[in-house]
């Protein structure tokens, strides 16, 4: 048989990659669809490998995670920690993207290496940086236009029908209307990716359904409730992603490696924690106006102060503006005292632990963007989803429309032909497993290894 | 300087200093930092250099400016072929310091300002105390000249006042400014964003949850 394969031309030849990437499904109620019977075509992927259980970065939010499975790298490389950061020495925030990225992603590596490369969607890729290849900018491109690399691929899009995101406004108002909006913006996406799979024969080609983490953020809990207004919808769009799964599947020829991932789990919110509002009552935080609202508005005597999710940064000088906490020992007095009080945070409402654990930056971060890591990381229990807005007046708030938050150690992973993964993968993990299946040395700078030499020397 | 496509050409960075000053720590941290952002990086450490491709030289004038112009020619053979280079040597003498500056173009001079004072306390290598019991001749800063250099792209002040760490960020920091590497984060002038795009993406954000 091994002559025959050798003897039959080449279909296009060297081995490729083709990566979709479903935003925010878990690990976990992929089994349960599973055992319900549901998700066929997925599952006759996972056949072909396995379906793993996955671990994410920290923080679990997509563009720190996409970040780190893009560069193999951990945060204090790349240097995305969260959809909102400070510009050094200044209370100034603004909003990571592709140009904040210090690492080489994929997609550049690739491509100096004379490979075609295509990838949509994918955070943190807006503005698209320069390839071999096309890359179409993620939900953080204020618009289509600006998503685009080139007219051309605007002038496609737009004739596709194809949109940035879903309205997360309109879930906000009138979660009804939300859920075929929902649906078309999905059915646009993969009709685009349909497009640019037919351009070319592309040796690495990404896309990236964001559409399953908005349908999670506003009807996880519906979904877990069995709510008769939603949960048959919610099953519905999964059998849409599934039938999608099935033609992408049928895409992939011998030669293509198809890789199905996510990038953290999902559970049900029982309280949106703002953590601000824990330092102020604790006296770590003081603002400086009545009715404050971003970060400028904190008072330069202030301990700490936390950015979205659960980021706490201490008031450090000569890294803060006004910083005023000494490095040294007197940053680690305060910085050991702050994290064994988060760490004892309970739900005013009955009392039970909030925080699952408080990390450091030394023990998640190392690299040349470690300086602007925060100085501890929340891992909160499931169910206290830590926010980062200034100026609440209570702990903790429960509302009707943001219903779902993203877990840790749940994102799930599945490379055709790789099964027994060996080791616990780790969503820095999948690249090298990538470069290595299309022939290419993994660059040392990653911190990812891939899992075909563990499961190789696992044989 | 960084081509049309975004990346890098090669160039080479010269750590200078007395011994014990930092350069092999801080030469050793800005390599890294380089290798994360996919260069092509050579480390030449003076120390090395010595035991092979300057065996035999001793510590001379000649001999010293023999060492440099040798390792100026190694930087040179790097950078032709896409590599970069990072030197971590004493090399005590301007004149020639400037003349292998001249040969590689793109060059740039990092010093390690410490006072010998300070240095020959510290001295973990105790040379500075056979240095100054007679043991050892020709060393710089005891009984041999150093001159710092006068038009340093960076000096980095390794007396306490900055972390290793501290140092290499800033030689990374003028590797952007000066165009070698492509800048880490858009400077306010070039964001990614307009203010009105800005706040279009923060209601996103804020209507999502992320915030």
């Amino acid at each position: 048989m091994k002559f025959l394969k050798r003897a039959r031309p080449p279909a296009g030849g060297s081995p490729r990659a083709l990566v979709v990437a479903l935003d925010g499904v878990p690990y976990t109620y992929m089994r349960r669809l599973f055992e319900a019977g549901e998700m066929p075509n997925m599952r006759a992927i996972t056949e072909r490998g396995e379906l793993a259980q996955m671990d994410t970065s920290m923080p679990n939010v997509s563009s720190v995670a996409w970040a780190s499975f893009m560069t193999g790298a951990n945060p204090g490389k790349h240097n995305i920690y969260g959809f909102l950061d400070r510009r050094p020495g200044t209370r100034r925030t603004y909003i990571p993207t592709s140009r904040d990225l210090r690492a080489p992603t994929i997609l550049e590596i690739l491509s100096a290496a004379g490979k075609r490369v295509f990838s949509m969607n994918v955070p943190v890729t807006y503005p698209p940086r320069p390839v071999n290849g096309t890359v179409i900018g993620c939900f953080l491109s204020p618009n289509l236009e600006k998503a685009s690399p080139t007219p051309e691929v605007f002038r496609t899009l737009e004739a596709i029908g194809y949109q940035v995101d879903a309205d997360p406004w309109l879930a906000r108002h009138n979660k009804a209307d939300f859920l075929p909006h929902l649906v078309e913006v999905f059915e646009a996406r993969m009709e685009a990716t349909r497009h640019f799979w037919r351009q070319e024969r592309w040796d690495f080609f990404m896309t990236h359904i964001m559409e399953t983490d908005r349908l999670h953020h506003f009807f996880w809990e519906e979904m877990e409730n069995e709510d008769p207004r939603y949960a048959e919808a919610f099953l519905a769009f999964y059998r849409r992603v599934d039938e999608a799964l099935g033609e992408l599947r049928s895409w992939a020829d011998d030669d293509t490696t198809l890789v199905v991932l996510s990038d953290h789990g999902f559970c049900s919110i029982r309280q949106e924690v703002h953590v601000n509002t824990w330092l102020a009552q604790n006296g770590y935080l003081r603002y400086a106006t009545n009715e404050p609202k971003t970060l400028a508005d904190i008072d330069p005597t202030s301990i700490a102060y936390s950015l979205d999710p659960g980021r706490i940064y201490l008031n450090v000088r000569g890294r803060e503006a006004d910083g005023h906490i000494e490095p040294g020992e007197a940053y680690d007095r305060t910085r050991s005292e702050l994290a064994t009080a988060l760490a004892g945070m309970t739900d005013p409402e009955n009392g039970a632990p909030m925080v699952r654990r408080v990390a450091t930056r030394e023990e998640l971060y190392s690299g040349s963007a470690y300086e602007a890591a925060p100085d501890l990381v929340l891992d909160m229990h499931d169910g206290y989803d830590a926010k980062g807005p200034f100026g609440k007046p209570d702990l903790c708030f429960k509302g009707d429309a943001l219903v779902g938050m993203h877990t840790t150690p749940d994102a799930l992973l599945s490379v055709s032909d790789l099964p027994l993964l060996g080791r616990r993968p780790n969503i820095m993990d999948v690249v090298p497993t990538i470069l290595e299946r299309v022939g290419l040395p993994v660059p040392e700078q990653m911190d990812g290894r891939s899992l075909l030499r563990t499961a190789a020397a696992h044989a | 300087m960084v081509t049309s496509d975004g990346r890098a050409r090669a160039f080479t960075v010269w750590f200078t200093g007395l011994s014990g000053a930092g350069k092999t720590t801080i030469s050793r941290i800005v390599v890294g930092r380089l290798k994360e952002r996919g260069l092509e990086v050579e480390p030449l450490d003076g120390d090395v250099i010595r035991t092979h491709l300057s065996a035999g030289l001793g510590f001379s004038k000649e001999d010293r400016d023999a060492n440099v112009r040798r390792i100026g020619w190694v930087c040179e053979l790097l950078n032709r072929h896409d590599v970069v280079a990072v030197v971590a040597a004493i090399s005590p003498y301007r004149e020639v310091r400037d003349e292998v500056r001249e040969r590689i173009g793109s060059f740039v001079e990092v010093y390690l300002e410490a006072p010998v004072e300070l240095l020959a306390q510290r001295d973990p290598k105790g040379l500075y105390r056979k240095a100054q019991a007679g043991e050892l001749s020709g060393f710089s800063g005891v009984d041999d000249p150093y001159e710092p250099p006068l038009h340093a792209e960076v000096t980095c002040h390794t007396d306490g006042r900055e972390t290793p760490e501290q140092s290499a960020a800033r030689v990374v920091a003028t590797l952007e400014e000066l165009g070698y590497l492509p800048p880490a984060s858009t400077p306010d002038g070039e964001a990614a964003y307009t203010a009105d795009e800005e706040s279009e993406v923060t209601d996103r954000l804020r209507d999502l949850g992320y915030l």
